[in-house]
């Protein structure tokens, strides 16, 4: 065969692909691409979506996308109609910034059968959902049982100081308590105490619908005196008793888990799928010496309240309709799949979001009790805030807060004072 | 239609065409990923278009008149940003000077050592800045880990306004000094000797020769890489996020982590535009500015 006879006859086979891959019937339905940010949690969740499409024959192909760009990215990809994912990471801050994009997924097997508080941020204006749950994400109180008994975890703010001061002051640890606190982080630090003080972001208190926050005219309260107790208690934390380091104004969640994990810290407050990390040999120095509590509570409660929400997953209004079909199908039978989610449990430490598998977990599993009773069976508040500018109302309220941590303490008041503008219209979008 | 473009094509001789042709790609490019962009930034700027609502209504000057009103904009993000560019690019000149004045001379190790000046620039920004933001973790860095070791207490470098603008400065110093000893260095190599036996023999000193030869016979490589690089630092996102993310508190805020906060944390893709556009408005202006001065050392340098 000649040089040319061969090229001509590949360029023919090419044109052949090329005309019966046009001409072929089109199988749209055989990949399924799954958008997320990669956590261990969603990977073990696809693992049993994707057993599920393996049955059906249809591929499922997973695409991270960094978390760093992954609101604004999926926020494009809505509002563009663009198809390319047909199942998206989903959770309650950006509930209602991607409502009206989303199908509902109300008939979506298994639906029944999860909790129904979480799924607050998730109704569209039509009230119907607009989420499947994957996972429970619940703030958790965590402790090292090695210095603290389980009778002498504080259960007060005060308490949490004088702990920290004895275990420091006995030379057993660096430092009391270490939570991250920067933008994104202030969960960790600033809001669980803000929640368990009986106070919060805007009027009223606990609030989480438009309506309510509407009618008192977006009032911010971080100049109210049950929030200027938080910042001046971390103030103090911070600065006065050195319970915390000075820079954990600056930490993240990956700098202040270093430092617990590392055993320079006695209680620290993380998600509960943290528990894993903590107690991996291979990461941590405190692995198999970390323990589960209520939250400590401040001057305003008499008893704790615990942030519990979740992430889940979501389909696209632009994916075709058999697209859509064969997504809620897999994930009717991820959620009802309770052996699945047991093992995406075991795997990752998770809560699994079908309240079928609870009743063998809590008999089996004396972590998950250790959970229940710390987050589970308190009172709850959501850990987000549903509605559209949200992330502005965020940003705002972080930079007024470490303003306030940063400067001298008499300061605090004005501060707060001074930042219930910006707040305001941040959450007015102005 | 067609007659007109052959006659225009026609016109052109067949060296033009050939340019055109050279030049077709490049242009291509520019068109589709800056112009084309640019403009359709500077329409977006003038309506109210956020991410999760993109109605685009026309709201004419609203963004600006909010950006050029807004104090934190006015009293900390545009001092924040010129500081920045102008230490950055004064310290980096004076720092790449002597070290390209250490490369010029031959010594042991020379190749050596010249890599090991050239590393940072090497590295990517958002790299170079992670792993500065670790080396002054308070807890786990190795500028804490001396600290204790000299007896020290502890800083929290990136908790306070002017310690944490401090490490991006040094950072950009760190990965752009490199970038002036590299382009200073072949200026110095491709400088004519006689200027230099001349002062010699006149027993110039070290630092007479310096200031009355090698400075004005460097002026022009020095004003062109300061009008770059000052651009460059106007821009500067990746040391300054990374770093502090503009905080605490907003107080390290430059104009790029402004425009980007505006933009991809607010998702007000209106308002993040206008704040570019004023942006580019003003660097064009110190370009222009910054440009006529370089235009006149060079003059005065020939």
């Amino acid at each position: 065969m000649t040089t040319a006879r061969g090229i001509g006859g590949t360029l023919c086979a090419a044109a052949a692909t090329l005309a019966l891959g046009a001409f072929a019937p089109a199988h749209a339905a055989d990949t399924l691409t799954i958008c997320h940010g990669g956590h261990p949690i969603m990977e073990s969740n696809i693992k049993i979506i994707e057993k599920w499409a393996k049955k059906a024959g249809v591929n499922i192909k997973s695409d991270v996308i960094a978390y760093a760009i992954y609101v604004p990215k999926i926020t494009q990809l809505l509002t563009t109609n663009s198809p390319q994912c047909d199942i998206i990471w989903h959770n309650d801050d950006w509930g209602q910034l991607w409502k009206q994009y989303l199908v509902t997924t109300d008939e979506v097997p298994g639906i029944g059968e999860v909790d129904k508080q979480p799924l607050d941020a998730f109704w569209n204006d039509e009230h119907k959902l607009t989420v499947v749950p994957m996972v429970h994400t619940v703030g958790t109180f965590f402790y090292r049982t090695d210095l603290v008994p389980e009778n002498e975890v504080p259960k007060t703010f005060d308490d949490l100081v004088k702990v920290s001061e004895k275990l420091q002051k006995d030379g057993k640890v660096k430092w009391g308590y270490v939570g991250g606190m920067s933008m994104n982080n202030t969960w960790f630090s600033l809001w669980w105490t803000m929640w368990t003080n009986q106070c919060d972001i805007l009027k009223p208190i606990y609030a989480r619908t438009v309506k309510e926050w509407a009618a008192d005219n977006w009032t911010p309260i971080i100049d109210q005196p049950c929030h200027q107790q938080i910042v001046e208690y971390w103030w103090d934390a911070l600065h006065k008793a050195k319970i915390s380091p000075e820079a954990m104004t600056t930490y993240g969640r990956n700098e202040a888990n270093a430092i617990f994990e590392a055993g320079d810290a006695a209680f620290t407050v993380a998600d509960s799928t943290f528990w894993g990390e903590f107690n991996d040999k291979n990461k941590s120095l405190v692995a198999g010496k970390v323990g589960m509590a209520k939250f400590p509570y401040g001057p305003g409660r008499t008893s704790p309240i615990s942030w519990i929400d979740i992430w889940g997953w979501a389909i696209p209004k632009a994916v075709s309709p058999e697209h859509q079909k064969l997504a809620k199908q897999f994930l009717g039978e991820m959620l009802t799949d309770l052996d699945g989610q047991i093992g995406m449990w075991n795997e990752t430490g998770g809560p699994p979001p079908n309240l079928k598998t609870w009743g063998t977990l809590k008999a089996n599993d004396p972590t998950f009790r250790a959970l229940q009773n710390a987050v589970f069976e308190n009172e709850h508040v959501h850990s987000a805030y549903y509605f559209a500018n949200w992330p502005q109302l965020h940003k705002a309220y972080s930079d007024v807060a470490i303003k306030a941590l940063t400067g001298p303490r008499e300061a605090i008041g004005q501060v707060l004072k001074d930042g219930v503008k910006s707040l305001h219209d941040a959450a007015v979008g102005q | 239609m067609n007659a007109r473009r052959n006659g225009l094509l026609t016109r052109l001789g067949e060296k033009e065409r050939f340019a055109l042709l050279l030049i077709a790609p490049a242009a291509t490019v520019l068109v589709l990923f800056q112009i084309v962009p640019i403009v359709i930034g500077a329409n977006a700027s003038f309506r109210d278009w956020q991410l999760y609502n993109p109605k685009e209504t026309w709201i004419g000057l609203a963004h600006y008149r909010y950006i050029l009103s807004d104090p934190i904009f006015l009293t900390v993000v545009l001092p924040n940003t010129f500081v920045l560019m102008f230490a950055s690019v004064a310290i980096s000149l004076v720092v790449g000077m002597a070290l390209a004045h250490l490369l010029n001379w031959n010594f042991r190790g020379h190749t050596l050592v010249q890599t090991m000046i050239l590393l940072p620039q090497m590295i990517a920004p958002v790299i170079a800045a992670t792993s500065m933001r670790w080396t002054f973790n308070d807890q786990f860095g190795v500028v804490a880990a001396f600290l204790r070791f000299i007896g020290y207490g502890q800083i929290s470098w990136l908790a306070e306004r002017w310690p944490s603008f401090l490490i991006v400065l040094f950072t950009d110093v760190w990965i752009w000094a490199p970038w002036f000893a590299l382009i200073l260095l072949a200026a110095l190599k491709s400088l004519p000797r006689e200027p230099f036996e001349a002062a010699q023999i006149d027993a110039a000193g070290r630092w007479r020769t310096f200031t009355h030869v090698t400075l004005p016979m460097l002026r022009p490589v020095i004003g062109v890489c300061v009008l770059i690089r000052s651009i460059d630092a106007f821009r500067t996102f990746d040391q300054v996020w990374v770093l502090t993310g503009g905080g605490p508190a907003r107080t390290t805020e430059v104009f790029s982590i402004y425009a980007y906060i505006e933009t991809f944390v607010n998702l007000d893709f209106g308002r993040g535009s206008a704040a570019a556009i004023v942006g580019a408005v003003i660097i064009l202006i110190v370009a222009w500015i910054m440009y006529r001065a370089v235009d006149r050392l060079a003059n005065v340098s020939r």
